[in-house]
């Protein structure tokens, strides 16, 4: 669905995109890929896939398969399988995931947790407050 | 049997030779047949539905989108809906502007339309609903100031543009795709900074209290107003060149 630098390849591959210069109020659920680029108040809920622009603005916990987070979030996000966080990405809330990346930049306010317990990779459950500065 | 409903605006000498060269064209192909003219009729629901009361296997709509919409019209609410869906066709020979649906469909002239009318390919195709206006392409309204609602979702736009809900593309060229099969439309909002976003829906409604939704570029109605739509409500004849699946 995505390009290497993290955005949507075409129109076509996305069931929703939220632009720029749009604004959602409410409880926002979808069963394919969504794109958001604008401010969202509420909720975001997908089977599919994810993707948060870097200048989206995002009150809402939001739950997804696979996410790339680019945006600001004030919220929990849920990402079942795989869940990308960029440079640009500014998090103020807890995060569950399956398969975690953190690019060098990013800033997360909240407490992380693996969904999986028997998950090959890493610790099941750790705390992250402030910037964080490692790529993972 | 055929029958050739031709719009009023074609009585005007400029579509003299239009309409001489699509009659020569149709007798040559044997599919002649009833021809209505609009201007010469005084209640046109009346004369479209007795022509399908009598069994006609085709209707042809000669002329715009305005044609069409005004066939659809006749037959969508009425007590020969069920007669016209199983055993009726619609067929559209476009003349002068203004024919975006015919373009969706595949078909670009007059000739073509005669070689699609022959060769009898048939889609079922969805029709979308804007308060009580059937429309078949799209309808449009100002981005600034709208607010789009969305099961229970409020949706607005900053900035000036268009948003379209689409339920047949007219437009080759564009990015999104739209399936008038799948009972959805699909919305395509387009702000002036180029900014983009698109949904695909089963419902919506809108609000505008400044500006007016236009209806397949013919008819503008007022907001709120709901938007749904009808699934294969339609048998259409269509060209291989169509611009869905």
């Amino acid at each position: 669905m995505f390009s290497k630098e993290n955005k949507p390849e075409s129109f076509r591959e996305a069931e929703t995109i939220i632009g720029e210069s749009i604004r959602v109020k409410g409880n926002f659920q979808g069963q394919g890929n969504i794109v958001i680029e604008g401010y969202l108040e509420g909720s975001v809920k997908t089977e599919a896939n994810l993707l948060i622009g870097d200048q989206a603005k995002i009150v809402a916990n939001i739950e997804a398969k696979d996410a790339i987070i680019n945006g600001e979030i004030k919220g929990n996000i849920k990402a079942k399988n795989y869940l990308s966080i960029g440079k640009t990405a500014k998090i103020f809330g807890d995060i569950q995931y399956g398969e975690l990346s953190i690019e060098r930049g990013a800033i997360i306010n909240g407490q992380l947790l693996m969904i999986n317990d028997d998950h090959k990779r890493g610790e099941n459950k750790k705390q992250a407050d402030g910037e964080i500065t490692e790529k993972e | 049997m055929h029958v050739y409903i031709y719009d009023d605006y074609l009585n005007k000498n400029k579509y003299n030779r239009a309409i001489n060269r699509l009659e020569i064209r149709l007798t040559d192909l044997g599919l002649n047949g009833k021809i209505i003219r609009l201007d010469a009729v005084k209640n046109i629901k009346s004369a479209i539905q007795n022509e399908i009361k009598n069994g006609s296997k085709t209707i042809v709509a000669v002329g715009n989108n305005q044609t069409i919409n005004k066939i659809i019209g006749a037959i969508i609410e009425s007590d020969i809906y069920s007669d016209f869906q199983q055993k009726t066709l619609l067929g559209i020979i476009p003349i002068g502007d203004d024919n975006s649906i015919a373009n969706s469909f595949g078909i670009k002239n007059i000739d073509e339309a005669c070689n699609i009318l022959l060769a009898r390919r048939i889609e079922k195709i969805d029709i979308g609903l804007a308060g009580e206006n059937y429309f078949l392409n799209q309808s449009t309204i100002e981005s600034a100031g709208t607010i789009l609602e969305i099961n229970g979702c409020m949706i607005e736009s900053s900035d000036r543009g268009e948003i379209k809900i689409i339920n047949l593309l007219s437009d080759k060229g564009e990015t999104i795709k739209s399936n008038p099969h799948d009972g959805k439309l699909e919305i395509l909002i387009r702000t002036r900074r180029r900014d983009q976003s698109f949904l695909t829906v089963k419902s919506l409604k809108i609000y505008n209290p400044k500006h007016k939704l236009i209806v397949d570029n013919v008819v503008e109605i007022d907001t709120p107003v709901e938007i749904t739509t009808r699934t294969d409500k339609l048998n259409v004849i269509v060209g291989r060149d169509r611009l869905f699946e």
